[in-house]
């Protein structure tokens, strides 16, 4: 109940941070925020604590400090000092230049459920590599497939992708958001192939709204690159990293 | 026992310590020698099989790793070298430019090897490899025997002998006087600058090429961080001393020539140039520009005094790699931004190193261009309408695109098409790359004015704070969205042949506004009243 209470009250006070913002077009900066958030939550945890039988104990010396006589400079101190950092951290905050703006971007968003290349439209669902399916039954005509796939990854992607596939490629300094890495657990290891298909053919300029800003600079390959060629890159990245693709049914 | 094999017997100082030893009895002995043979036999066999699977080993990993450039028999011509310059090395040429062996040595150490494969790290960031080329540092993938037994392959690729002569000696070096240091910039002028330029930048007078046919650009000696094998003044003296081999860079310990140097004027010359070094143009990771607020100066010219006091910001270039036709060896690297403003007006300067001013028409920039000269230029790209503070509405930054808010304004300044002919000073709105509108340069009310001087472009930019005309307005917006594209025309760039910039940041720092003290005060009273408030509560319940 009484959390229910600071909750409300957290709530209209940010109301009240936002007021100027929207009346007078000096909104809040969002690191300000994320700091109003932090303070008032190490606030309610003493609140609520400090009224909790079992964590008396706990809060004790913070109690005493309210309350002790003896305690009556610390007291003024704490309760002076405690507004004062809050208000220089925030007063540096305000006056760091050197920080550009954040951005907040959405790293993998959902993708559509379909979309047009190659002059026809592709249905996200069942879109699968033709490849794979040689991978058990012809060894040799396999590695033949991603040794293409690896020269089209060195004459197309390498200067951002990196000749590790680490991200880090000769060209990848200067650009923002820095390139993906294709090789750890993060990024191809867990998309489905034709999620990875989608993201080439379609680029930085095909992501959905909910990565906007178009920051990007992911090539849109389908101008560039056939189908095929494309299906064979993804071979190649994945079997560079020993990643496999994410499947539905794991 | 290969005493006891020679002499039939164990030699006396042996026989006498230990007697065991001693065999007597002839059988005994000649079993002895066969087991010792076999043993023997045993072991070559071993070791020349380490030795064939160490080659094998570096032979897989070359493949995996290696031959997407340096090629499938490491002709230096593997999928990706059509787009490197430099290329990637011939590694069965036997010619190594990274090497610590006297210029008369053709063979470098396995040490040299190992310390291009294996990269460096410096001292912020992460692994590097040989810098400003696509080679990358390889010991965060490879272990260190790995890195032998590529280095075991490379040699059996190169046919390499070891070296007959050791790396070169370092242990010369002095801090040269002032004496010292004046003669080494007169001898930097004599025997450097026809490459290097007068002031180090690579903007020489000479065209150079290497000895597998590729365009070499003498490096630009103000930036360190693209030394491919160290910019300390030992890595510095063991380039002077070496030379660059399969490079024009000649070695300058080589008495047979001219120019040579004695080892004091070599150690001198590599302080000299390692105190070129201008840490302003080089690019750091997150940096936001300045515009400054002045208060009477109108620095619409290059050279005027205010900019040398105004804070630079450098950002890296990257190649146009995004839609055809596509740059893929740019020669200019990184870029400086400085900006003012005051009541009226806004100034920006765009500098950066250009090894060639590409004047078409001109008989010196046609001696150095690779291929057909077109002009130098840069441009300044702002989105149209300046994004809210979170910036979600940013413009695609490709020259922008068609949804709401995709629209972007370009100032887009070139040198002279033609000796005689004045700079040209174009104004553009585009909406994406194919919707590209030419505006009225006047009415804009931007003017520019460019300056090249000894490897350095310099470009100011001049705009009313407020214009008439729709499109960006300075309207009292502490950030500024910005991005830049330049071209150096001789090195064919031109089009969408250029290397450009992401979105950056430009911080307009106003005379101090009362509005930075409204959040701190605001903060301050705000965490006064919450503990207030506990304090009270506690009391009550206490
Ligand atoms: C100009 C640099 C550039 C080039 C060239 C480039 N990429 Fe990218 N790529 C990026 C950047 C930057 C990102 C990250 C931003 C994003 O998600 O769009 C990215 C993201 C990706 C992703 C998404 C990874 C993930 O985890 O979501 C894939 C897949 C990808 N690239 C594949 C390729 C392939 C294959 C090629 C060559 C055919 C290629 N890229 C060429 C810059 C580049
Ligand atoms: C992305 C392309 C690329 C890959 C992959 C690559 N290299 Fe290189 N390598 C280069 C380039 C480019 C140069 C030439 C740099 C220069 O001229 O300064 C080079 C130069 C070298 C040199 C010559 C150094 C000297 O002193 O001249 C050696 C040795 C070398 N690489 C070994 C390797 C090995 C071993 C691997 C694999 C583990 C490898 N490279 C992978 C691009 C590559
Ligand atoms: C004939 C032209 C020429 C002359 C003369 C010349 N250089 Fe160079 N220098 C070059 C070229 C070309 C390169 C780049 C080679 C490459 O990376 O392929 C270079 C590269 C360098 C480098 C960079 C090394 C690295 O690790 O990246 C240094 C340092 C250097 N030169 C110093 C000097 C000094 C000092 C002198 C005079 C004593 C000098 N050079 C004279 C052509 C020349």
């Amino acid at each position: 109940m009484r959390l229910i209470k600071y909750v409300f009250l957290l709530a209209v006070v940010f109301a009240a941070l936002k007021v100027p913002g929207v009346l007078f077009a000096k909104p809040l900066p969002v690191s300000m925020l994320q700091m109003f958030f932090f303070f008032s939550a190490v606030v309610i945890l003493l609140a609520m604590t400090a009224t909790d039988e079992g964590a008396a104990g706990l809060v004790q010396p913070v109690i005493s400090l309210f309350i002790d006589p003896s305690y009556t400079i610390s007291r003024a101190v704490v309760i002076i000092i405690i507004p004062l950092i809050a208000a220089w951290i925030t007063f540096a905050a305000v006056c760091d230049e050197a920080a550009a703006p954040p951005i907040v971007r959405s790293l993998h968003p959902s993708p559509p459920s379909a979309f047009t290349a190659y002059g026809r439209t592709i249905e996200m669902a069942g879109l699968a590599n033709p490849y794979r399916a040689i991978e058990k039954t012809d060894e040799a005509a396999f590695r033949g497939l991603v040794l293409e796939g690896g020269k089209l990854y060195f004459k197309n992607c390498f200067f951002c992708h990196g000749a590790k596939l680490d991200g880090a490629g000769h060209f990848s300094q200067g650009l923002t958001p820095l390139p993906l890495p294709f090789k750890g657990t993060d990024t191809i290891a867990q998309l489905q192939e034709s999620y990875v298909f989608w993201r080439i053919v379609k680029g930085g300029p095909g992501l959905p709204h909910e990565a906007t800003p178009w920051l990007s600079a992911m090539p849109a390959w389908e101008k560039m690159m056939t189908e095929d060629e494309v299906w064979k890159t993804t071979l190649f990245i994945y079997d560079y990293t020993d990643n496999r693709s994410r499947s539905w049914a794991r | 026992m290969i005493f006891y094999n020679a002499l039939g017997q164990l030699p006396e100082f042996l026989q006498r310590k230990r007697p065991r030893f001693a065999l007597e009895d002839f059988s005994a002995r000649r079993s002895f020698n066969c087991a010792v043979l076999l043993l023997v036999l045993f072991a070559t066999l071993v070791s020349s099989n380490v030795c064939l699977a160490s080659t094998q080993i570096g032979k897989d990993i070359y493949q995996k790793r290696c031959s997407w450039c340096h090629g499938a028999n490491g002709n230096g011509d593997g999928p990706a070298a059509a787009y490197l310059n430099p290329g990637p090395r011939d590694l069965t040429s036997g010619v190594f430019k990274w090497k610590s062996t006297p210029f008369d040595e053709p063979m470098p150490t396995d040490q040299d090897l190992r310390a291009s494969i294996a990269g460096h790290k410096p001292a912020t960031g992460t692994l590097a490899g040989l810098n400003g080329t696509s080679m990358p540092g390889w010991s965060d993938v490879l272990s260190d025997d790995e890195i032998t037994s590529v280095i075991d392959y490379i040699k059996e690729l190169g046919g390499l002998d070891p070296p007959a002569l050791p790396s070169i000696e370092l242990s010369g070096m002095t801090n040269p006087t002032d004496a010292e240091k004046a003669r080494a910039k007169e001898l930097f002028k004599d025997r450097c600058s026809e490459c290097h330029g007068a002031e180090g930048r690579g903007d020489g007078t000479k065209r150079l090429k290497d000895d597998w046919g590729g365009r070499t650009w003498p490096r630009d000696l103000t930036k360190p961080w693209t030394f491919r094998a160290g910019s300390g003044v030992e890595a510095i003296y063991t380039r002077i001393t070496v030379g660059i081999p399969g490079t024009q860079m000649p070695s300058f310990a080589d008495t047979r020539s001219k120019k040579a140097l004695t080892e004091a004027e070599r150690w001198a010359v590599a302080d000299y140039v390692a105190s070129l070094a201008n840490a302003d143009t080089m690019p750091v990771a997150g940096a936001v520009a300045r515009a400054a607020r002045i208060e009477t100066e109108t620095p619409a010219m290059p050279d005027d005094p205010a900019w040398s006091k105004a804070a630079g910001a450098a950002f890296y270039l990257t190649p146009q790699l995004i839609a055809d036709e596509r740059l893929f060896t740019p020669t200019i690297d990184s870029i400086v931004v400085k900006a003012l403003y005051n009541e009226r007006d806004f100034f920006m300067l765009i500098e950066w190193h250009d090894r060639t001013k590409s004047l078409p028409g001109d008989s010196l920039a046609a001696s150095l261009a690779d291929g057909q000269v077109y002009p130098d230029g840069v441009a300044v790209q702002f989105p149209s309408a300046l994004p809210d503070e979170d910036n979600a509405t940013l413009p695609p930054f490709g020259m922008g695109g068609k949804e709401a808010n995709g629209a972007v304004d370009i100032w887009f300044w070139q040198a002279q098409a033609k000796p005689g002919n004045n700079e040209t000073l174009r104004i553009l709105q585009a909406s994406g790359p194919q919707k590209i509108k030419d505006m009225d340069t006047n009415a804009s009310g931007v003017t520019a004015i460019g300056n090249y001087d000894k490897g350095v472009w310099r470009v100011v930019f001049k705009r009313p704070l407020k214009t008439q005309t729709d499109g960006m307005q300075f309207n009292g917006r502490r950030f500024i969205t910005f991005s830049l594209a330049a071209w150096d025309g001789s090195n064919a760039e031109r089009g969408s042949k250029h290397t450009l910039t992401p979105w950056l940041w430009m911080s307009m720092t106003g005379p101090p506004n009362k509005s930075i003290y409204f959040w701190p005060a605001a903060i301050g009273i705000l965490s006064f009243a919450i503990i207030w408030l506990i304090f009270r509560n506690t009391v009550r319940r206490g």
